[in-house]
């Protein structure tokens, strides 16, 4: 019944059973801007969230293939948002005395039910703001890291310019510490000063542990409910990717990753996965989920 | 998952030193009076003097002290329920002793630990005691030498190095006398060097500027116009963060501009980081290159560091800020004049927001020099467990690290205890700033989040705590290290 269309192959996508659906396996709805204008215009119609059941919405909105099940999760959705103090009753039931006696039940379970809905709404937020908070703090972090490169670099070219002046004027040049360091791996390519404030640079981003860890944290904290978050997260750490593998060259005179228990617990990474190629980016998906609401 | 560290010294926790032991201590005149004049029951109530030194001199004590094969009666408190330390006779010719030694392989670094620290309470003890103590105190000081070096050992050891090297410059420098100004400088490679490092290996500094900077954007949501005045810009990297988020903000209007005023000295600063003029050339380049409009002026100080309102260029419109970041690792000390000047200068133009980081220190003990000596070692003995924890096999890395860093704020923190007198501000610059009339702004749940999971990026070690509403603090397992905290002037409402 549902065939997934790419929506750039489609005129008008709204005009035909113009669905949007995802390419995954299991077909799923997307709700686009158009299809959820189209169906606040129809919940208007019917009198607002409260009046409006599935049904009566799906025969208004009459876009062919949205069945009964997309739209009372939707409108179970709508509801919480626009009103959030109603309970979420199931409201395919048509007649009205027994909607009334739900509202009977619910008025005294309606507390319960209420708070229930506000503090599951106020995880929501949370986890919400969190996740923002997570991207903004790693794009202040390269942010950070590429200012102290061109402190850096800025370092370096004084110093390549000015060697020989250096070594008269007062202490001894002293980049041989930093071969003497060993942190670097290798000693083979530290001969070159430059190529130690290359390694340097290299090394700016990473504050420690890989933010590739994250992910796994926020796995941690599944809601178990539908999100209301659509939006994934971009992949962490694109461009730095590469840098990865340098940077654990950088900081490990042994070969990483194949940490016992006891050292470093920086690139303790958690997840499963092989090492020593880590991926290039990390998607992650609000909650842990990546399902959608809409089943 | 918490990882339990054994560093190899007994843990600061249970080191009660400032409470008297239960064994009694008996003011024997005998031999004692003997000793220059130190009544030896006056001294370190942990360690039952008497006892130990008996009919023996100086040299005999210490090296009894020192050397771990000699026999030595103990009368020291079980300090620690753990049974780190056990109550014991060690003679190296029992069977018991050589058991103990094979079982516990540990307990020999402890001990050697703290017989460091008992070195070192001894050495402060006789320089706050009469002069005639002093004598003491050098001769303790270069059998410390013998045994600790500023670059290898164990964490315990390296600061008793650098310690016994601050004891000893404030004992040169006299009782009166400033301590011989400022360390060595150091190379300019070995600076940057060890700021990249600093900051890999531990969250101070990123916890500083990213509090302070995400304090700052809520505060100037709104605003068109943003003026920052900077206390103590060093190398201007905390506002490449603060300029990339106020590019990429999406409520309120977009790309405001930002003013940045650096205050500086007329005196040599850490030049390794390059003249103000410099980082106010490369936060230029960098706002040039993500498209933030900037402009960076600078303020000079008084020659006594006094700070004038006064010379501060200012426009209307603008959302004033005052930054005042103190005692990051990196930093050198500023006097306290020259901070309240500055502090209460800010005052007088009531600023949008005042934002503070500083050392948080336990409140000043009642034990006098020696008392606040101890905190001090105490401090500092967190910060290298917290850089051992983020770098445990890099020890040359770390001490880079203590060489250009902490090695002269030891020294300098322990010249100013030794010189300071009781007036020495006992209260910290937040509560200063309460004092004085600065209202507290609440530390937002973006905030709060944010620190906690920048510490994530690091060890588990670290904790954020919101001490009070308007003050994150970051600590090192149990102990408080460094606070930001965030203030308003009164007239103003945010």
């Amino acid at each position: 019944m549902f065939h997934p269309k790419k929506a750039s192959s489609m005129n008008s996508p709204m005009c035909d059973s113009g669905l949007v659906l995802t390419t995954d396996p299991k077909p799923r709805l997307r709700w686009t801007v158009e299809l959820h204008e189209r169906f606040v215009d129809a919940v208007t119609q019917l009198g607002g969230p409260d009046k409006a059941t599935p049904k009566t919405i799906m025969r208004v909105m009459g876009v062919k293939g949205l069945t009964l099940y997309h739209l009372k999760s939707h409108l179970q959705k709508f509801r919480l948002g626009k009103q959030p103090h109603k309970d979420f009753n199931d409201h395919s039931i048509k007649d009205a005395s027994s909607l009334e006696l739900q509202r009977n039940n619910a008025s005294s379970s309606g507390m319960m039910g209420r708070s229930m809905n506000e503090m599951q709404m106020e995880v929501n937020r949370r986890l919400h703001e969190q996740l923002e908070v997570q991207r903004h703090l790693q794009l202040r972090i390269e942010a950070h890291g590429k200012y102290m490169q061109t402190i850096l670099e800025k370092a370096c070219q004084t110093v390549l310019a000015g060697d020989n002046k250096a070594a008269a004027a007062g202490p001894t040049l002293n980049f041989p510490t930093l071969q003497d360091l060993n942190m670097y791996g290798s000693s083979d390519h530290l001969h070159h000063q430059g190529m130690e404030m290359e390694s340097l640079k290299r090394s700016t981003p990473y504050t420690g542990k890989s933010p590739l860890i994250w992910a796994d944290d926020l796995r941690l904290q599944e809601l178990g409910t539908a999100s209301c978050l659509d939006d994934q997260i971009g992949p962490l750490s694109v461009d730095r990717g590469s840098d990865i593998d340098s940077v654990s060259d950088i900081y490990e005179t042994k070969p990483m990753l194949s940490s016992g228990g006891h050292d470093h617990k920086k690139y303790d990474v958690k997840m499963d996965r092989p090492s020593p190629t880590p991926p290039r980016t990390v998607a992650i998906s609000a909650g842990g989920m990546r399902s959608s609401p809409f089943g | 998952m918490a990882m339990v560290m054994d560093l190899g010294f007994p843990s600061f926790e249970s080191f009660d030193y400032t409470t008297t032991t239960t064994t009694t201590t008996t003011t024997t005149t005998t031999t004692s009076s003997t000793d220059e004049g130190c009544n030896w029951s006056d001294w370190s109530p942990v360690v039952d003097w008497n006892e130990i030194s008996g009919d023996q001199d100086f040299q005999n004590l210490i090296d009894s002290m020192i050397d771990e094969n000699v026999v030595i009666h103990q009368s020291i408190r079980p300090i620690d329920d753990d049974d780190q330390i056990h109550e014991a006779e060690y003679n190296n010719s029992s069977p018991e002793y050589n058991m103990a030694m094979q079982d516990e392989a540990g307990s020999a670094e402890d001990s050697k630990g703290l017989r460091l620290i008992h070195l070192l309470m001894a050495t402060a003890e006789a320089m706050a005691g009469r002069d005639e103590c002093r004598g003491l105190a050098r001769v303790i000081l270069v059998r410390l030498k013998e045994l600790v070096s500023p670059t290898y050992g164990t964490n315990m050891e390296r600061l008793a190095a650098y310690f016994g090297d601050a004891l000893q410059a404030s004992l040169d420098a006299g009782a009166g006398g400033r301590l011989a100004p400022g360390a060595a400088e150091h190379h300019r490679a070995d600076v940057l060097a060890a700021f990249q490092l600093l900051q890999d290996m531990s969250p101070y500094v990123k916890f500083g500027h990213f509090t302070a900077n995400q304090a700052i954007l809520e505060a100037v949501a709104n605003d068109r116009r943003v003026h920052i005045v900077d206390y103590d810009i060093m190398e201007g990297i905390q506002w490449a963060s603060l300029m990339q988020a106020l590019v990429s903000r999406k409520d309120g209007p977009p790309a405001p501009h930002l003013r940045i005023t650096a205050v500086s000295r007329s005196g040599t600063g850490r030049r390794s980081f390059g003249t103000v003029q410099e980082t106010g050339r490369r936060l230029t380049a960098f706002a040039a290159s993500i498209g933030q409009p900037f402009s960076f002026h600078q303020c000079r100080l008084d020659a006594d560091e006094t700070f004038r309102p006064t010379s501060l260029k200012l426009v209307r419109g603008e959302a004033l800020v005052f930054n005042c970041m103190l005692h990051l690792p990196h930093f050198s000390h500023r006097a306290p004049d020259s901070i309240a000047s500055f502090l209460s200068g800010a005052g007088t133009l009531n600023p949008r927001l005042i934002t503070l980081v500083e050392e948080e220190m336990a409140p000043p003990s009642e034990g006098g020099f020696v008392g606040r000596f101890m905190d001090l070692l105490h401090h500092f003995s967190t910060v290298y467990d917290s850089l051992e924890a983020g770098f445990p096999m890099q020890s040359r890395a770390r001490a880079l690290v203590e060489r250009v860093f902490l090695g002269p704020r030891i020294m300098e923190s322990v010249g100013r205890i030794y010189r300071g007198r009781e007036t020495e501000e006992g209260c910290s610059w937040g509560q200063w700033l309460g004092a004085v009339g600065f209202r507290p702004v609440s530390i937002s749940f973006a905030n709060h989040c944010q620190a906690k999971l920048l510490l994530g990026l690091y060890n588990d070690g670290y904790r954020v705590e919101e001490l009070t509403t308007n003050k994150l603090v970051l600590g090192w397992k149990s102990r408080r290290l460094l606070s930001a905290s965030i203030w308003t002037s009164q007239d103003c409402d945010l």
